[in-house]
Order: structure tokens, then sequence, then C-alpha cells
């Protein structure tokens, strides 16, 4: 058997982690610049945020000749309520249909109307009409994706989580330290390149609709390496999930459901939101667009109905929904009237009795900070998709994920091969360091007493979802920080593992998860308690009101086990990145 | 505003540690919840109640990762996909190597995926605009890709069992590519090549797919194709 020392040593160009469409772009990107890449999955390859998506993708196709990339850009900043980076959101738009093109090049099949004419549909938030489809949705991203990773050989790792990346002395990347899963072995991957691609954070929520394996890890790694984080404050909440059974909590119930004739007629009126009282509360925060609000709007008041009380037993509220959208919701959602029916019922399939729904962790919208090429602050470390921060700004537009992930995986791909070509860390660089934290991250397996993970994970998604989820307050994210750091400091060095075989060791890896998701709770947490204002997802109820002195970006840094936070003028176009904070806060 | 049923579910799980045991057991767990929990509530359940050493996949738990495969009572089933039952003998998906308790080895399928060169062989670069698919041909090709490669199917197919044949869900993904107009690979040559005529036809592939998909159809195409010539992409 491997001792917690022992340490596999292999060596690449670009390592990238993450198995999503951000991921698997930057493979082939940086393979078809002439690097040698490993691409590593946390799960199976299959097990990613991609596939769960809808697959809808914004861009301008020129098939509807009033929208343009400076449409495109303009909503994804306004949507972004102005704190976006405006050169990735540029890039975004600029770059989204080479990357469709793209992904019909590997074999995906847009929907269409005609043989070269797409079938182009609206999301929430656009000006103009310019979300491309496919039946397929993420299944079929991810599917034609993979096929060009196996084309070309390039190398994926299932079951390889990446724990750490390793610097060397000098502070450039030497390569990461990755938890072989599957033999429950310790490898380090020498590269002079590695690219964060590791999706969100929703799994630090009680409630959220993304995959178990979203924990925030890749964010938590960059940021103990080094890198600086942006708007990681702002993270994106649905309205409208299931409540129950447990699986399906969190799950999204989509539109039709919701906005019943409103979803054809934008005079009509969306399905009710009542309480437990049979109040319609949504009336106390949009009075106009009633329940047809937006998505942050909704979401807020159905949260705090709950907190307040108000809710079901289960958790959840009553939506009241129109049976005259049935037929047209069967038919164009039938996995959905399906979901209702396994779930709830056949009288709420049909949309004849109330239906209980909750809000539900989706996105985060800050990340990494990268620049246009998705560099860091650390040489040689990178970072795309739903990992970065910076593209969306305070929210964001329904579709923008999809071209994100294929526009800034393949920005990625392209510099780290261009960096990894260059020069190499020194032979046997970071070994060291490898091996003392390697060794650090198995002393759970090893304590006879102690806590298991999954008791402190429910913890930490409890506090996340009180208090740093939809509705925070200055006294709650006070209070929710010191606990975050009293389970890191106390809580993390006493975590035990159950089991005492290192193969498939879930506990083990769940122990690994909890420390990047304590990291990122805490920062999440810090930066929430700076921003003195409410701007598109994030809400303090002590100021209620939007801050024009707020159109400004957190940065987040770590000082050993400090969190450091710096709030920045927003980077718009021409305009040169500061040299110097606007003022230093720390915590 | 009804409270849903609630249920006790008795389940016998398949352990094995190659690790440590030389042999498989099985060990039985209770767990209560709502009637309309799926299986891999039941096995999150045991994990995070009563078996903190037990090894299971799953990731997104709705059906689209594909990843949470395994047998209940015989059948294979997507367990996010399947409601509990009372009683339930809950074993991983055959007949695939075990890395442990109900987690497969899939790197054998992925090489066979591989192998089979699925991203559409051309003959020329994509046009740099909308490539000409039919309206309902682009529908058809993305209702084959959204395929779950979950392999329920191919634990499933009786002929797997028998008979030299690669399975349902290769065959559907190889009549996806046989479709596709870009596309000039020989994918009916393919299709034989890994036995597709050793299909019984007898449409369990199709019965059990946790997507609601047809691997059989495209077995069925694949023989007319082969009976009757296939339609000219050019």
């Amino acid at each position: 058997m491997t001792t917690s020392s022992e340490l596999a040593v292999e060596h690449c160009d670009v390592l990238i982690a993450g198995s999503g469409a951000a991921g698997m772009r930057a493979a082939i990107a940086a393979h078809d610049a002439g690097a040698k890449v490993v691409l590593l999955a946390k799960g199976p390859r299959r097990a990613n945020h991609t596939r769960m998506s809808g697959g809808r993708y914004n861009v301008v196709t020129g098939l509807n000749p009033k929208d343009t990339d400076d449409a495109f850009f303009q909503d994804t900043i306004d949507s972004g309520m102005g704190i976006n980076n405006y050169e990735l959101t540029r890039i975004l738009a600029d770059e989204a249909l080479a990357r469709a093109y793209d992904l019909e090049e590997y074999g995906l099949a847009w929907d269409r109307t005609d043989v070269t004419k797409y079938y182009m549909s609206m999301t929430g938030g656009g000006t103009y009409v310019r979300t491309l489809g496919s039946i397929d949705e993420g299944i079929g991203i991810t599917e034609v994706m993979l096929h060009q990773m196996h084309k070309r050989g390039i190398r994926i790792c299932d079951f390889h989580m990446l724990a750490d990346v390793i610097r060397t002395d000098g502070g450039d990347v030497a390569g990461g330290l990755v938890m072989d899963l599957s033999k429950g072995v310790w490898r380090f991957f020498s590269a002079p390149a590695v690219v964060i691609a590791t999706g969100g954070t929703s799994q630090l929520y009680e409630t959220s609709s993304g995959p178990t394996i979203n924990t925030g890890d890749g964010i938590s790694i960059a940021l103990r390496a080094g890198a600086e984080l942006v708007d990681i404050e702002f993270m994106q909440f649905i309205p409208i999930s299931f409540v129950y059974p447990p699986s399906a909590r969190g799950y999204t119930l989509t539109e039709p459901a919701h906005y019943g004739m409103r979803h054809f007629d934008p005079n009509a009126e969306a399905a009710q939101l009542l309480n437990n009282k049979g109040e319609r509360f949504v009336l106390k925060h949009d009075p106009v667009r009633k329940e047809g609000s937006t998505r942050d709007v909704l979401a807020r008041a159905i949260m705090l109905e709950i907190l307040e009380g108000r809710g079901t037993p289960e958790g959840g509220v009553f939506m009241v929904p129109d049976p005259q959208v049935f037929e047209s919701f069967l038919k164009e959602r039938p996995i959905y009237v399906k979901r209702l029916l396994e779930n709830y019922g056949e009288a709420q399939a049909r949309l004849e009795a109330p239906i209980q729904v909750m809000p539900s962790a989706l996105y985060t919208l800050g990340g990494v900070r990268i620049d246009a090429w998705c560099r860091t602050s650390v040489p040689g470390l990178f970072a795309a998709g739903e990992a970065a921060g910076g593209v969306h700004g305070a929210n964001r537009l329904g579709g923008s994920s999809m071209p994100d992930i294929q526009v800034f995986g393949r920005r990625a791909g392209i510099a780290a091969a261009q960096d990894a070509l260059a020069g190499r860390p020194p032979e046997g660089a970071g070994l060291d360091r490898a091996r003392e934290r390697a060794a650090a991250l198995t002393a759970p397996i090893g304590r006879a007493e102690g806590v298991r993970p999954i008791e402190v994970k429910r913890r930490v998604q409890k506090l996340m979802w009180d208090h740093v989820g939809l509705v925070r307050t200055a006294a709650r994210l006070e209070e929710t920080l010191r606990a975050f750091t009293d389970l890191r400091r106390n809580v993390l060095p006493q975590l035990k593992v159950t089991d005492k075989s290192r193969i498939l060791n879930r506990e083990w890896m769940e122990s690994l998860e909890l420390e990047n998701m304590l990291d990122l709770a805490e920062a999440m947490a810090a930066t929430s308690l700076q921003r003195k204002e409410t701007r598109g997802a994030f809400y303090r109820t002590d100021f209620p009101d939007q801050d024009p002195q707020w159109t400004a970006n957190l940065w987040v840094k770590r000082d050993g086990e400090r969190i450091v936070v710096e709030k920045r003028p927003v980077v718009t176009l021409g305009a040169a990145v500061p040299a110097q904070p606007l003022a230093a806060a720390i915590s | 505003m009804t409270t849903p049923a609630t249920i006790t579910v008795t389940a016998e799980i398949r352990r094995f540690d190659p690790s440590q045991d030389g042999e498989p057991r099985y060990q039985r767990f209770e767990v209560e919840g709502l009637a309309n929990m799926s299986v891999l509530d039941v096995v999150r359940s045991i994990y995070e109640n009563q078996a903190g050493d037990l090894a299971y996949q799953f990731a997104c738990r709705i059906g689209r990762c594909g990843t949470c495969a395994m047998r209940v009572n015989g059948r294979p089933v997507l367990a996010c996909q399947e409601r509990c039952k009372e009683e339930m003998r809950i074993e991983p998906l055959t007949p695939f190597p075990v890395l442990r308790d109900l987690v497969v080895d899939r790197t054998e399928i992925e090489s066979r995926l591989a192998a089979l060169e699925l991203a559409p062989k051309r003959d020329a670069q994509h046009p740099g605009k909308p490539e000409p698919i039919g309206a309902d041909l682009a529908a058809k090709l993305c209702n084959m890709d959204s395929c779950l490669l979950c392999m329920v199917c191919v634990s499933a197919c009786p002929a797997v069992d028998e008979r030299p044949f690669d399975g349902p869900a290769f065959m559907l993904k190889l009549r996806h590519m046989a479709e596709h107009p870009a596309d000039r690979g020989d994918r009916l040559g393919q299709a034989l090549d890994h036995g597709m005529l050793e299909c019984f036809n007898c449409d369990v592939c199709t019965q059990m797919c946790p997507a609601d998909l047809s691997p059989a159809q495209a077995i069925r195409d694949f023989r007319k194709e082969l009976v009757f010539g296939g339609v000219s992409k050019r």
C-alpha cells in the first residue's frame, strides 16, 4: 500500500482540472497549439455542470438584422449592473459566433427552422431574440466535445481530483497535486501551466440545482495558490424549483408552468405565488410586474417568506399554475410534466393544483480574476468558465453561460499552451511541497476520533443558505463569518473518515472538498459584509438600495490564513487597470 | 395541500472492496422517507446516516450525467430516475468490472467509444456559417445525441450477454454519425464489425432507456441500409 508521502510523478505541458465544456475546450485548444495535455475529471468525465444545462446559447448570428454584437455587449453590461469586466464581456459578444460554429463542426446540430437557418428564441434579459438551442441540450454539447477529445487522443483521467496547485520557490506554477480517487493514491503532475475549469460553488448551499461535484474546489485552490478572486459575493439563484423528494429538491421547474399565459402573452399574468396564509406576498415587492417580475426579485421574495415562517412545512411556498397552458407545457417540456407527476401527483402535473416551489442556488457569478487570456495573477495559472469571474457582473443573462465556457475555455487553452511551451519548471520543483501537503490531506484517514465531513458540510450549507444566500444582513454575516473561521480552525483539523480503505473513499474526498468549501464560504461572507448595497443578485436587507459608490468590484486574496478584500474601480474598455485599490479593507 | 406519504425501505446492498475483500457480501439497511424517493435518495441516505464507507457514484441526480446506473432487483436502472420499492437488492451494473461497492470501472467503455471515432469525418472544412442540415434531420440528430451513455441498455441487452455484440448504445452513437450529413465514415461497416447483426430485435433497450430513446430503431435503420442501401449525403 502507498503511504501518504509517496507520490506518483508524471509530466505534461498543460494540466486542466474540470471535465465540463470550459475544461474540454481548453484541452482541445491547448492540444491544437502543440501542448501535451492532461484533463482531470473529479468523477466520471460526464459528471459535469455543462451536461445539466439547457444548452441555450446567446449569440448574434446575423439572422436577426437588428441585433448586433454591440447590443449583446450592452445587454450583458446592463444585466450585470455595470460591474462586469468590460473587456471580457466584449470578447464574449465578439467571439460567441465563431465558437458556436466550432460546436457545429464538432457534430452538434443547432435547432433549425430551415436548412441554413437556426431557430432562435428569447431568454430573460436580452433586448433581441438571440438564443440558439438544441434538443440534446447540455448533453449534446458535452458529447460532441468528448468525441473531439478522443479524436486528438487527449488523456482524460476519471476520478482524479485536483487538491492543490503547487508553486516553485520563485512563485511560478510547478504543477498540480492530484488525488486519484479510484485507487486512493496521490499523484503529482509536474506542469508549467494549470487551467482551473472546475465550475462553480452551488454545493455550498443547502438547496442547489447543480451537480454534487461543484464544491468550488478550483476557485479555492487558486485562492490558496495566491490568485485573486473577483465578485465572489455574487451568487445567482433561480426562484422556482422543486421542493421534494430529496433528489429533486432545488431542481428547476421551468418557465411555462411558472409564467402561465404570460409565457405567450406579455400582458397576461404569471402564476400566483402564495404563502401559508394564502397571501400573494410578491405584491409587496413588485406591485407592477407582480409574479412576472425578474428572477432575482422573485427568488428573494420567496426566500423572505420562508425565512419569516410563512412557508410550507416542507420549506416552500405555493404556486397556483394555470391549467390552460397544460397542453402546450406537455408538448414543449414533457420531461417536466413527467417530473411533476412523479414528484407531486397527477393534479399538479395537470397544473390543476397548487405546486410547492422554492428558490435554488444556480450559478456562481464571481470567481477567479482573469485577464483577456484567462491568466490569473499567478504565473502559469489560468481559469475559465464558471470558476472565473467578471464576464457577467452582478447578474447573468439566461443563455450566456454556454458561450462563456466555449469562448474563454479556448482562450485559456491557447494561452496556457503558449506559456507552457516557453519553459518548464525545473525537474523536481514543488515535489517536497506536494508531499507535505499530501501528508496533511491524508491525516483524516488515520484519525480514530473526530467529526464526519458530511456533518460539517451540512452545517456550512445551512449557514450559507440562511445567511450568505438570497437575503443577507450585517449581523448575520458577521456571526456566520465567525462560525466559518471557527470551523476552519477548530473542526477541520478534527475531521475523521469512517472507512480506512482508500479506494473510492467518499468521506475522504469530502474532507478535501470541505476545506475548499470553507475557504470559499469565508471569502463569500467577508465580501458580502463589505458590499453595503443591493445590486443584481446581491441583496442586503440593511442596505436595500443600489449605491453608485458601489459600481465597483471586490477583489479577494489570501495572506496566510487572512482574507484580504480590496475595493477596486470597474475595468471599463480603454481604462487602464489601476495600480492601487480605492480602499483597502482587511477582515 | 396534502402531505406526501412515507415508506420504510429495506435495501440489501452488495459490498465489495477489491483491496480488502475476497468475496462480495450483502448488507441490509432500513431507510424511512417519502414514498416517492428515488433509489438514489435511498443510497444517499444510507451513506449519510448509516454507512460512511459505502462507495457509490452520482452527480446530477436528475437523469442527465448518466453516472448512477445500477441494478435494482436484477434490473438495470438509472438510480436517480427509479422510484424506490419496499424491498430492494441493489447491485453494481453488470457486466462491468467493479471498482468498489456500487461503482463500476468504465475504462473499457470509454476506450470503445474512442475507437468508434464518433467525431464527424469531414472531407471539407466546416463552412464558417450554418452548415446545411434540414430542420427535421437536425431534430433527429439531436435526439440521438441525447444518449446518456449510462449503459443501462447494454446491461439489459440479452444479445450482449450471449453473443459478440458491443451493445445498443454503441449502435445508437454510430447511427448518429451515419445520419450526420457531414460525416463520410463507413458507419454501417463499423456497426457490422461491432456485432450489429447479433441483435435479437427484442426492443428491451428501448423499453429500459431512461432518456426515452430507441437504440433498437437505430439498429433497424442500419439493417434497412444494409439491405436497401443508404441515402446519399452528397
